[in-house]
This record gives C-alpha cells, structure tokens and sequence, in this order.
C-alpha cells in the first residue's frame, strides 16, 4: 500500500472510531479482548494531529533521524500511551507536541492550527522530575497561575489535599521522597488546567507500589476532568492498565508499529492487572517490542563501535 | 558545630604560629617572631592610625565589592542568559580579564581621579585607582561565575516555566535568577578574597590603608609592623568571605545539604 494510501485509511479508519466509540461508552458495551474498531472510550474531534512528522538532529556534522514520517491523531479527551525502546524517539515527538522542538518536516496542529511555541494549554510532565528546586511545593504548585497573576488558593488547595500533599506547601523538593515531587509536579500541572497533558515516562524513576498509586491516581484525576492525555512509558503493563489506545513505535527512525486498542472497562484498579483479557493485550504488545528493542539494541551496539 | 572539629581548627592555626616560632628562632635576624609581633600588635591596637588603616582597607572593599557585585550579577546573567548580548560583550571582557592587577596600577595613576569628599568631621581622599583595581579582583570572579550558572541551569526548567504560561522575562525572574544563585554565590566569596589581594598590591604603590601602612613598615624598617598588617589583611580577608558565605547560604534554603 502506498504511503499516501495508508494514511487517507488511518483517517477514515479514525473517524469511523469516532463515531462509533461515542455509542459504545453510552451502551456500556465493550468486549474485552475485541481489539480493532471498537474504543474503549468515548473520543470526540482529533485534538492533536501529528501529519508526517520527521525530525533530524544534526549536532557536528552527524545526521540522527529519530522520528520519520509519522502520522497520529489523539481524540479530544483520549488517553493515548506511547511505547517504544530507548531512543526510537518518544520524548522527540512529545516535544513537538510541547513546541520545543519545529519538525524538520510535516506539522503538528493543535484543533486544527499549527503548534507555535510551547503554550500552558499544553502541559508537560518530564522524564525527570523538573520542579523547580529553588521554589517550596506550595509555590511550585500556583507557579501557573501565578504568571497570570491568577491564583485560585482554593483550588490549589484542593489539589494539594487531593494528592495528600497538605503540610508539605513550605518544603522544597528535595526535602520530599520521589513519589511526593511526581504528585508535586502533577499538581503544578493540574493547576493550570491544561487541555493536553504530555507525559514522558513520568513514573519510570518510582518503585513499583509507588508507581502503582500514581497510576491510579492519574487514572482518577482524568476521569474526573476530561482531559487529552499523551503518556510515553516503556512499560508495557502501564502503557496498556493506562491506554485507550497503545502506540507502539519502532526503533529509530522512530515510526509507528502498530496501535492497540484497549477495550477494558473503566474506572480501572490494579485487579485489571491479573485478568485474562490484561494478558493477551501484554502479550501482543511485548511481542511487538521485543523485536524492536533488539533492533534499537543493535543500533546502539554499532554507535558505539563507529565512536 | 561539635567541639571536635572547633579543636581541629585550632590546631590547624596554633601549628602556623609553631612553624613560625621555630624559623624566627633559627631564620635571620629580620624575620621577627611571634612575640615581638604579638606586642607591636598590642601597641598598634591603641593606635589611630592602625584603626583608620582599617577603616579605609575595609571601606574601600566593601564599595569596591559591592560595585562588583552590583554590575557583574546582572552583566552576567544576561551574557548566560542572552546569546546576542553575550557576543557582543563577552570576548572584549575575556580581553581584559588577564591583564594583572598591578598593571593597572600606572594606568589608573595617570587616567583615573582622585577624589576628596569631606563629610562634616571626616574628610577623606577616593582613589579611584584603588577602587578600580580592587573592583577588578571582585568583578571577574563574580561575573564568570554568574556566566556559568545561568548555563548550567538545565534547558527543562525554562522548557517547564514556558509551558507554565511564563513570558520570557518571568522565565528569567523566575528559573533562570534562582538557577544561577547558588554559582553567583561562590563567584562572591571567591571575589570577595581577590578583592582583598588586589586592595592590597593597589594600596602598596598608590597609599592609604593597610597594604600602605605595611608597605612603609617595611620601608622605615619596622619588620614586626609588617606582620602586623600581614595578620590584619589576612584576618579581615577570612572575616569578610565567611560574611559572605553566611549571606548566601540564608538566601540558598533550597541547595541539598545548605545549613545556616
Ligand atoms: N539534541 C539532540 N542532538 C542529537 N541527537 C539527539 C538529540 N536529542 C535526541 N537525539 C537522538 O535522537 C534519538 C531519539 O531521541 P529521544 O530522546 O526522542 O528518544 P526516546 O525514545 O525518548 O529515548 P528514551 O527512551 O531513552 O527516553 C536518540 O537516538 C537520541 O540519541
Ligand atoms: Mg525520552
């Protein structure tokens, strides 16, 4: 099929979700396991809509293509979870996303216009945690609105209360243990109510029971307030306990494998994590991994010879 | 602090004042000891003259200092911060940053002003020779160091305060000021001794204060009086950098391990 091709069927393919997911989350009907057409959550509009997007680096002279030629739309309010190796180019792609970073080719629109510059209605939660260590929790978490000179105590208040960080507004970062400086930093997100949260491997520096509640906690707050949610991870069980929709990429040049539709019921609870239809979702996904970081593994083998 | 470590410091102090017992004892006969100088100090402590030696040593930094601070911290931050700007004035300032103090000194003799101020009771002379070479043993240090902490903040801080909604200039109010404070910081008790070296090789050829007061010990042939000075510069040199580190670290609660 030719490239052209296969992207008018992406789009058609996404509309016809579109439609349909809006049915399926009214009827409360999902089939577990039924990948393929159905969503397992209600999507509205495209939100975010990567059109053949290539970036190059080119530091000294060297040439690196870490995404090429990638296409994907996220729905309004989907939760869409990025996995891929190390280096196939997740946090490139979020980072245009963010406008950090101008493609090199293909655009980036946001509702339809193209992304100029990192904007608050697009909110970022690093790879590592990126509070700012010179402000306490308390100002870290209004930092938002406060550049709006905005401030809404109350709800800060309630995010503080909410995230069990109540006590903690007067302390620095390093003072909290790394599951508070996650929440922290959530918080700072959520306080300025983003309607796209970009996500880079938020949780891969916690421990696993930590990292279980932030899952949970994450899941909450989205379900609470919709919002777009864009979650890289190379987690295969967090990318798919999380995901409406698992993209998973390939070794550099980064490009999309394949996607994975998650039909499991929401609110979901780590009791998800043993169920059958769980396993078969894990299976498929590590199966479509696995070649890819070998591939990505090779790659870097062969970079570090050359060196 | 424990008591443990306050006798290590002792110890550290008492062994110079030993070492310097036995050179005098067996060194040349113009090497005074410790006693000798412990009384010309003594004698010198009811002295006017010693105490204004002081007085217009500790001035003359303070200002110089403060001139350093105040023009080497903003200067630069906006070089670190500023790609333009910081070619357009780093290099000339790399140009001038090896160029000694001393060799300032015939420059700033024949160029610079002196300049009298009278206050009521107390009048006093303003070499701005001294000023300036003093000011130039603060300002270097001072402004590399701001240099380098604005570009060792990590990108991510600006990338999350712009994704935050901050303008450019609330980014620099913000992450990159905070960011580089704990650089400027050191950048200041590392300029704050130089200042006291350059003071006193300025003061050595241009008059006033304690490099002056020892310069002319040496000259009218009053060895212990030099000593004296010697212990005085080097007294305030150490009283006025830990000032300094004291200052920083309360304005620093955030540095990992900071204690006040
Ligand atoms: N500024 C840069 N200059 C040169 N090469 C870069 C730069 N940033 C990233 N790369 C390269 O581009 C590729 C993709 O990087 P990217 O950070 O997007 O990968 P990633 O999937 O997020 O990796 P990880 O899982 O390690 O976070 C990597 O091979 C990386 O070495
Ligand atoms: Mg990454």
């Amino acid at each position: 099929m030719s490239k052209q091709e296969s992207d008018a069927d992406d789009r058609a393919e996404n509309r016809n979700q579109d439609t349909n997911g809006y049915e399926d989350i009214q009827n409360g009907h999902r089939e577990s396991g039924s990948a393929g057409s159905e969503r397992a959550r209600a999507t509205g509009e495209a939100l975010v809509e990567i059109n053949e997007l290539t970036k190059t680096y080119d530091p000294d002279g060297a040439h690196v293509v870490a995404v090429e030629d990638l296409d994907l739309d996220i729905g309004d309010n989907e939760f869409v979870t990025v996995l891929g190796p190390s280096g196939c180019g997740k946090s490139t792609v979020m980072e245009c996303i963010a406008g950090y970073l101008e493609p090199t080719e293909g655009e980036v629109l946001i509702n339809g216009d193209p992304v100029a510059g990192p904007d608050p209605s697009r909110g970022v939660v690093f790879q590592s945690n990126r509070l700012f260590p010179w402000k306490t929790i308390g100002q870290n978490a209004r930092f938002g609105p406060q550049m709006r000179n905005d401030v809404d105590d109350e709800r800060i208040q309630q995010l503080l209360d909410d995230t069990g960080l109540t006590g903690f507004e007067d302390s620095y970062p390093h003072e909290l243990s790394g599951g508070m400086q996650q929440r922290a930093e959530l918080v700072r997100l959520l306080a300025n109510d983003p309607e796209v949260m970009l996500m880079d491997e938020p949780f891969s520096g916690l421990d696993a029971m930590t990292k279980e509640l932030m899952q949970e906690m994450l899941l909450d707050i989205w379900e609470e307030e919709d919002r777009t949610v864009l979650f890289i991870t190379h987690d295969v069980a967090e990318a798919i306990f999380l995901a409406d929709r698992v993209v998973v990429m390939t070794a550099r040049p980064g490009q999309i494998k394949d996607v994975i539709d998650v039909d499991i019921d929401r609110p979901r609870d780590s009791s998800v994590l043993t169920s059958e239809a769980f396993n078969e979702y894990q299976e498929r996904a590590s199966d479509l991994i696995h070649d890819e970081a070998e591939r990505a593994m090779e790659q870097k083998q062969q970079e570090t010879q050359e060196a | 602090m424990d008591g443990a470590r306050w006798a290590k410091r002792g110890v550290s102090i008492a062994s110079i004042v030993v070492v310097w017992f036995v050179a005098a004892s067996i060194g040349p006969s113009t090497l005074p000891g410790p006693v000798a100088v412990a009384s010309a100090f003594v004698g010198y402590l009811g002295e006017p003259v010693y105490w204004n030696a002081v007085v217009l040593s500790s001035l003359r930094v303070l200002g110089s200092f403060t001139l350093a601070a105040v023009i080497g911290i903003p200067l630069g931050l906006l070089i670190g911060w500023n790609v333009v700007f910081g070619d357009f004035t780093f290099p000339a300032l790399e140009l001038l940053r090896p160029v000694p103090p001393i060799a300032w000194i015939p420059f700033g003799i024949l160029v610079l002003p002196s300049v009298a101020i009278s206050l009521g009771v107390i009048g006093f002379e303003v070499s701005a020779t001294v000023i300036f070479i003093t000011f130039l043993g603060a300002f270097f240090p001072i402004l590399l160091n701001a240099i380098e902490g604005v570009r060792g903040i990590d990108e991510e801080y600006s990338r999350a305060a712009h994704s935050l909604g901050a303008a450019d200039w609330q980014t620099f109010r913000h992450v990159i000021y905070p960011g580089a404070l704990p650089s400027v910081h050191t950048g200041m008790v590392v300029g704050m001794g130089l200042a006291w070296v350059n003071l006193v090789a300025a003061e050595m050829i241009s008059g006033g204060g304690l490099g002056f007061m020892t310069w002319s010990a040496y000259t009218g042939g009053s060895y212990p009086v030099i000593f004296v000075g010697m212990i005085t510069i080097g007294i305030l040199g150490y009283v006025s950098s830990t000032i300094v580190r004291y200052i920083g670290a309360s304005q620093l609660p955030w540095m990992e391990g900071s204690t006040v």
